[in-house]
């Protein structure tokens, strides 16, 4: 089985193109050779164009010991909300340079969420994105599940999976504040949320969908304990993935205490932060890089473990 | 694997009694492990029934010559029933044989959180077992004796155990 990385960020040369023509954000500033990338909601941060050159990010893929890694929508940047007018140039910018990256790298298909279109959804699967990514804070609770309904559905009957993504932070998560802020608070909050509103809204209205949740979720699978105790549904959902990036051994073996190691997944998040190796024996590593990340890009549906 | 519930409490981690219970309900059932065992493979091989907050369910394909080694299951317990061929169980004895145990098919037993062994399979015809532990396998201690005596635990994963890299492939 290949061993794939399911949580990587590129932004295409096309992409970098369309977000430096912005004058407003999220766009790219530059300052002689220097460039930034300024939002709502994060402080201005550096970006350095070398993490995003494909063939440098080629090599870095079989460094890392891998075979291939899916790129996603860099959600923090907040295009997918933007109004259609705006996000459509760079949503498409996106979608054209991922798909022409080099052989080491897939992608997750972004969804505009002014108007989720499951048909150009549908069209990104045919041309052979590997599922969807949405934001966590689009799918917080039963209006965004309402929302994202049709978009779910076109995804849980093509057998592709979604991915749930941090961001993009609150405005209250802007200026003066650490460059983590977002990334340890708005991140974790919205994540478990999404969490929690899957199991209430998203699983009983798309049985047979799969779903990756980044971060670990914000550890929601740790709050299981107080979950229960405060009536909560004590279902383990198989097919509900977790990607482990940001976090070493300690926490995803604290994680795996609770969801098994069939439902964890390599997760880098990289350039945003290396690939690291766990030091959790090869066949948690064989699990999170081979064996799960090909039950959750399967197309067809396999057996597993309950 | 929609039985299981019915077989197990959910709500609590379960004692020797109610592993017992529950291997014995499973291994009575073969419909739930007859599509999980194999006769075909020269390895060891897995597959998971269940696993909930409280108990995992392991259906275990065992060849002539498959040993896991001796090891522990750090905090759980669990229980064992063995539904084709048989199985050797061996318990570490300081200075002294180990001490073996033969478990038939039709036969259970069960251990506690303290217990250690090696499980292995010594018979010309293939093995079937259910095991179950609780809480649910998590960090197991693998053993090894030196050629001067002296005793090594590693501390790893349950995956290492029962996620080996063959059934990956």
């Amino acid at each position: 089985m290949p061993a794939v990385d399911i949580h990587q960020h590129l932004w295409p040369e096309s992409l970098l193109s369309a977000l430096s023509l912005r004058r407003e954000p999220p766009m790219l500033v530059r300052r002689g050779s220097d460039w930034s990338v300024r939002l709502r909601g994060e402080p201005e941060a550096p970006v350095d164009l070398a993490d995003h050159d494909p063939d440098r990010r080629a090599a870095l893929v079989h460094a890392d010991g891998l075979d291939r890694a899916l790129v996603a929508p860099s959600v923090p940047l907040g295009i997918e909300a933007l109004a259609a007018g705006e996000a459509e140039p760079l949503l498409e910018a996106y979608h054209e340079g991922v798909a022409a990256l080099p052989g080491e790298f897939g992608a997750w298909a972004a969804v505009a969420l002014a108007e989720p279109d499951p048909a150009a959804l549908a069209h990104r699967l045919d041309a052979g994105f590997v599922g969807a990514c949405v934001s966590a804070g689009a799918l917080g609770g039963p209006a965004g599940f309402d929302r994202l309904g049709p978009v779910l559905e076109t995804l849980e009957r093509r057998g592709a999976p979604l991915f749930v993504h941090p961001g993009p932070a609150s405005s209250a998560d802007g200026e003066g504040m650490p460059s983590w802020w977002a990334a340890l608070t708005g991140y974790v909050a919205s994540m478990q949320t999404a969490w929690h509103a899957f199991a209430v809204w998203g699983r009983p209205a798309h049985p047979g969908l799969r779903v990756c949740f980044a971060m670990l979720a914000g550890l929601a699978p740790l709050q299981r304990e107080r979950l229960i105790a405060r009536g909560g549904p004590a279902v383990s959902d198989p097919d509900v993935l977790l990607d482990v990036s940001s976090y070493g051994a300690r926490t995803v073996d604290a994680v795996l205490r609770e969801v098994g190691v069939d439902r964890l997944v390599e997760g880098s998040d990289r350039p945003v932060i290396g690939v690291t190796e766990l030091p959790l024996g090869d066949a948690v590593r064989t699990a999170l890089r081979e064996r799960n990340p090909a039950r959750l890009l399967s197309t067809t549906t396999t057996e597993v473990p309950a | 694997m929609s039985t299981i519930p019915r077989h197990s409490p959910l709500h609590h981690d379960l004692d020797l009694a109610e592993l017992r219970d529950l291997v014995s309900a499973i291994a009575a059932d073969p419909q739930q492990w007859r599509p999980l065992a194999r006769s075909d493979t020269a390895e060891r091989h897995f597959e998971q029934l269940w696993r909930d907050d409280h108990v995992d369910v392991w259906v275990i394909s065992w060849a002539s010559g498959n040993d896991t080694g001796f090891h522990d299951h750090d905090v759980s317990r669990g229980a064992v029933a063995v539904v084709e061929g048989e199985v050797v169980e061996e318990r570490l004895v300081v200075g002294g044989a180990p001490r073996l145990v033969r478990h038939r098919a039709g036969e259970t037993f069960d251990f506690d959180a303290s217990h250690v062994h090696r499980m292995h399979q010594d018979a010309a015809t293939p093995a079937v077992s259910m095991h179950a532990y609780s809480p649910p396998l998590w960090r197991m201690g693998s053993y090894e004796v030196e050629p001067d005596g002296t005793l090594r635990r590693r501390s790893i994963s349950y995956a290492e155990e029962l996620r080996p890299l063959e059934s990956a492939a």
